[in-house]
């Protein structure tokens, strides 16, 4: 596997935490929310940095109590089409004020890397042999139609730019 | 007509040149099929029984001569020299080779056209009123408001893996010739108490096994909040609609599911979030996309030509053209001129390269260069002066293109059926040939009057079978095919769903059925009546008894 570095964020370096076993002392690990809920503050103290790995069906309101404890998050995608780990990127950056990495795992493809950058995901693990078109894919476009919650402004927007700066001058 | 800038050039380029490296990947093996199959339906490409099958979008069924005429040129070069003009304003090729497509798509681009999101479970191309802008009943031209929608929704971030395919349409007109109550998202533009632009919007309609009627959930929504509350409803649906079974996963049975108020409560909770953030177009770009759908410059023109009025008098055919494909233009003296692409006998919404470079011609000539697709499949002159009207439906005639019959019994919506398509129980092509033949005379037709039959060929319900007056549905019986006959159904702004009349029929049994409850119609009918008003006031009974008594 490689991991794609779509925002040029500092990516973590953790591993998965196997189901029945207690995080090492200052070890980054990634846990399954369904457990995540479960443990209680010691867990956390024990851990070094910890993240959330999220099934699509996750409902964003359920991360709520964990956001300041939370210090990246996965999204395990079941199959490219499952469209709903992107509205979970949009949840975690619009609602929940997510500053972490959010990365993505499972079966997504290459046509996809600006969806993902663009839905707030800053790295996706990917095949090796998958990484360039990976790369490749997030050049293909440079201007979107639309806002979304990474920063990105719609041309409706960018296209009177100059005359919206003028109206604020 | 909206016309492309530097951004929406390099936007559909660029995406030719992706497809074209998909293609390549495909063909080299580095995609599987199931891998390339999503790529390649947001790029309108179908594999279907004999070839692949591609989408092109007709944004909103509205184009230009020189579009037209490239439509034409890749029926002939890429197809064998026809097209089939679809139910969603869009045109079909049957028979492209899957290592041309690419070149199919950037000659497409050429003329500001493409195939993005003409399948696939994203949001499809918005289709309106084919008199958008054009008609004397209408609140404000709705395609400017389309033009919008297509461009937030092309390649959008979270909206691009929905759980299953979405559909908008906008109308702005009275009369609802957009089927808006049938679609995932219906809007219907209005004009509040102060005077200001806005849109009912009504979610969860859809035909398939499950036909619902969409339902309001707000009354009226200010226009420059129109793509924020867009986003609401969608992300509802992204988040909530079903992935399980690809049957229920269309917006209406999450709204079935949630409630209509529920759903609406949702989606304006979520909506309360985001309405303040730039989502929305500026005004500014609402002005610079009215601006290109300016009403065209016709002169006010008297309504009375003698000419005309002669030619009626005289040529039967030409009268009842004249009464059934024109309908009036908001500018005095105009008209909108309907070409039906209904020969009897002949497929529904097919058109032959000459025909379409024949269309082209008379659009440049006679039209301000502008053309429609209505969701009927047919072809409209928008803009078309009445004085105009022997010259043009001459020319029409000499190509095949002069069929009186727009509205009435043989002007009929079919799906490809068994003769194209993979799931199909039946054909339905040939029942509408079948019918063309049966009532290949133009005197019955207008004595009959307005009257729609779709025709599906499963009950996926791409021909609109529980929209039409008289539905035909394709079941298979015990391997044979068979036809279930519905009456009732209505795609207009007094939508209703068809109801099942009784036992089906085979290919015979079925245009027997049709001429009987046609008698019915004419029997019972009071003066002026039109048989959907009939039925409804005199209720199955009668029908039922006269199709299956005399059995
Ligand atoms: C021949 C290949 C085709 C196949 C395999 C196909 C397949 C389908 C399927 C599976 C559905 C049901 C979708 C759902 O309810 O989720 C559907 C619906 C529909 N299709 Fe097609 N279709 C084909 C051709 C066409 C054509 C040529 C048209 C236009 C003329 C068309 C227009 C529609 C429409 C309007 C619907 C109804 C949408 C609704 O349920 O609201 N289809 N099609
Ligand atoms: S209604 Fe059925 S038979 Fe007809 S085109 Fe759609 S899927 Fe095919």
């Amino acid at each position: 596997m490689t991991l794609v570095n779509l925002t040029g964020i500092q990516a973590g370096d953790f591993s998965l935490l196997a189901d029945d076993h207690s995080p090492e002392e200052g070890a980054a690990v990634a846990v399954p929310l369904s457990r995540l809920t479960d443990e209680g503050d010691d867990f956390f103290k024990v851990a070094g940095p910890v993240g959330a790995v999220l099934t699509t069906d996750t409902n964003h309101a359920d991360l709520a109590p964990l956001m300041n404890k939370l210090a990246f998050v996965v999204v395990d995608f079941p199959a490219f089409g499952d469209g709903r780990g992107f509205s979970l990127a949009v949840r975690l950056r619009k609602d929940l004020g997510f500053k972490g990495e959010i990365r993505a795992t499972g079966p997504v493809i290459p046509d996809q890397a600006l969806f993902l950058l663009r839905a707030g995901f800053d790295t996706v693990e990917v095949a090796d042999e998958r990484a360039e078109a990976f790369k490749a894919a997030l050049k293909r476009f440079d201007s979107f139609y639309q806002t979304d919650y990474t920063g990105q402004v719609s041309l409706a927007h960018a296209r009177h730019k100059a005359t919206e700066e003028r109206k604020a001058s | 007509m909206y016309a492309y800038d530097k951004y929406d050039h390099a936007l559909v380029n660029a995406r030719v040149e992706e497809f074209r490296d998909q293609v390549n990947r495909r063909v080299k093996g580095e995609l599987t099929e199931e891998e390339f199959r999503p790529l390649r339906l947001m790029n309108g490409l179908y594999l279907q029984l004999h070839a692949y099958m591609l989408r092109v979008a007709v944004p909103y069924g509205t184009l230009n001569g020189t579009q037209m005429r490239k439509l034409a040129h890749i029926a002939r070069k890429y197809d064998k020299g026809y097209g089939h003009f679809t139910t969603r304003q869009n045109i079909q090729y049957n028979w492209p080779k899957l290592s041309e497509t690419p070149d199919i798509l950037q000659e497409l681009a050429d003329v500001e056209m493409h195939a993005i999101q003409t399948s696939g479970n994203c949001i499809r191309n918005v289709t309106t009123d084919q008199f958008a802008g054009a008609t004397a009943d209408e609140v404000a031209d709705p395609r400017p408001y389309a033009e919008l929608i297509r461009q937030w929704s092309t390649f959008h971030p979270e909206f691009s893996f929905l759980p299953r395919k979405f559909k908008i349409a906008i109308t702005g007109a009275d009369i609802d010739r957009a089927a808006v109550k049938w679609h995932d998202i219906g809007l219907v533009v209005k004009k509040n108490d102060a005077g200001e632009i806005g849109f009912e919007v009504l979610v969860g309609g859809g035909m398939g096994r499950t036909p619902v009627i969409a339902k309001t959930i707000r009354d009226f929504l200010p226009e420059k909040d129109l793509l924020s509350y867009l986003e609401a409803i969608l992300r509802v649906y992204n988040e909530q609609g079903r992935r399980d079974n690809k049957y229920k996963a269309r917006i209406k049975i999450l709204v079935d599911a949630l409630g209509a108020d529920e759903y609406a409560r949702q989606t304006e909770e979520e909506w309360q979030k985001i309405k303040d953030q730039p989502i929305d177009f500026p005004a500014e770009e609402a002005a610079r996309i009215k601006a290109y759908f300016a009403p065209p410059p016709l002169q006010v023109l008297s309504d009375d030509v003698p000419a005309v009025d002669e030619l009626a008098k005289k040529n039967f055919l030409f009268a009842a053209w004249l009464q059934n494909n024109t309908n009036q233009h908001k500018v005095p003296g105009h008209v909108n001129v309907t070409i039906s692409l209904k020969p009897h006998g002949g497929i529904p919404g097919d058109a032959t390269a000459e025909q379409m470079d024949l269309v082209a011609a008379l659009a440049d000539e006679y039209s301000q260069g502008e053309l429609r697709i209505s969701h009927e499949q047919n072809l409209i002159l928008p803009h078309v002066a009445k004085k105009d009207l022997p010259a043009i439906w001459t020319d029409l005639d000499e190509a095949g293109l002069g069929i009186p019959n727009a509205g009435l019994l043989t002007d009929i919506i079919a799906c490809p059926g068994l003769d194209y398509c993979s799931l199909a129980n039946a054909r339905s092509i040939p029942l509408a040939q079948q019918l063309g033949k049966r009532f290949d005379d133009f005197k019955r037709l207008q004595d009959i009057g307005p009257l729609k039959i779709k025709i599906s060929g499963c009950i996926n319900s791409c021909g609109h079978h529980h929209a039409g007056h008289i539905g035909i549905l394709g079941v298979d019986r015990k391997g044979e095919e068979n036809y279930q006959l519905l009456l009732g159904g209505s795609g207009a702004e007094d939508a209703s769903k068809a109801a099942i009349l009784g036992p089906g029929f085979d290919e015979n049994g079925i245009i027997d059925a049709v001429e009987k409850v046609v008698a019915v119609y004419l029997g019972e009918r009071e003066e002026g009546e039109e048989f959907l008003a009939t039925y409804r006031r005199v209720g199955p009974q009668v029908f039922k008894e006269a199709v299956y008594d005399a059995r």
